[in-house]
């Protein structure tokens, strides 16, 4: 365990900074292979413009956006959540703004990794209103293998 | 599949999906989220950093956990949200199967919502992922 906390001001001050929006859109390519991606078979049908469409689609505009490195703090990282949230179903062909933000930065002392930081960031979906459609969210967890009992979790 | 909110009760579980995902549908996965860690599709690479073989990536599983609950919901209305948390890995054509429950059944704001827990289990029958799910039914 380090002698001080590894999270400094500058660390902290990441949390809530919104990087720099940009546009996706719920394609019909990119829904099509996402559902295939995870139910193994090819749509029977084919929606309409305006159609809601199951969420799936959202793996396709994670591809859309590029998501800001995290700072490494402690040697080896670890996925250990994810999340899809969403305020009302996709619709198809509709476009949205989407900004990378860290929601949170904690540190754990013990456990499986020993000393450990998580950190907690999701990319928020807004439509031409502003409201927020869907987020995705996932938590990564930076630890040092010297510490951690065992590999637990997901790279 | 036609799911009545009427009748749903806490406790009712959802219908186990098997699953036995391949390597084909995980390169599949790395090649939608434009991601390519070896380890997801190289069995030497995931032995190089210490695992027995490849392992199914965890945003797969987040969608994994999405079409139990979608298989098992149907038209009746659509998934609002969906949480993995991941306990363990799981290896590459290894079976899994997706477990569910009703937690809690509930009207907010006017609409009709149920929580799901869910898992998924591996060939051990150890929970390889804790889930989360709530649903919102058609008016």
């Amino acid at each position: 365990m380090p002698d001080q906390s590894l999270l400094t001001d500058e660390v902290r001050a990441m949390v809530g900074r919104e990087s720099a929006s940009g546009a996706v859109e719920v394609t019909l390519r990119g829904w099509r292979h996402a559902v295939e991606v995870y139910t193994g078979e090819v749509p029977s049908h084919t929606p309409n413009d305006g159609d809601p469409v199951s969420g799936y689609a959202i793996a396709a505009l994670e591809t859309d956006y590029e998501a800001t490195e995290l700072p490494n703090l402690l040697p080896n990282s670890i996925l250990i959540a994810n999340q899809w949230e969403f305020e009302r179903p996709l619709r198809m062909g509709e476009t949205l703004t989407a900004f990378y933000r860290l929601v949170d930065v904690n540190e754990r002392f013990g456990g499986r990794f020993g000393y450990s930081i998580d950190f907690r960031a999701e990319v928020v979906y807004r439509d031409a209103a502003g409201a927020v459609v869907a987020r995705s969210g996932r938590t990564m967890t930076q630890y040092d293998p010297a510490e951690a009992r065992a590999a637990d979790g997901e790279p | 599949m036609t799911v009545a909110f009427g009748a749903l009760r806490e406790g009712d579980e959802l219908p186990v999906l098997h699953l036995q995902p391949s390597l084909g549908m995980i390169i599949r996965h790395c090649a939608l989220q434009w991601t390519f860690p070896a380890f997801f599709y190289d069995p030497e690479a995931a032995k190089a950093a210490g695992m027995p073989g490849t392992i199914i990536p965890g945003p797969f599983k987040v969608g994994l956990l999405y079409r139990a609950v979608d298989e098992w919901l149907g038209e009746s209305g659509w998934i609002r949200q969906v949480r993995a948390a991941h306990r363990r890995p799981d290896q590459t054509n290894n079976p899994i199967d997706i477990t569910g429950r009703v937690a809690r059944v509930y009207e907010e704001g006017g609409a009709k919502r149920a929580d799901l827990e869910l898992a998924i289990i591996n060939i051990e029958g150890q929970p390889s992922v804790r889930g989360f799910a709530v649903v919102e039914f058609h008016q």
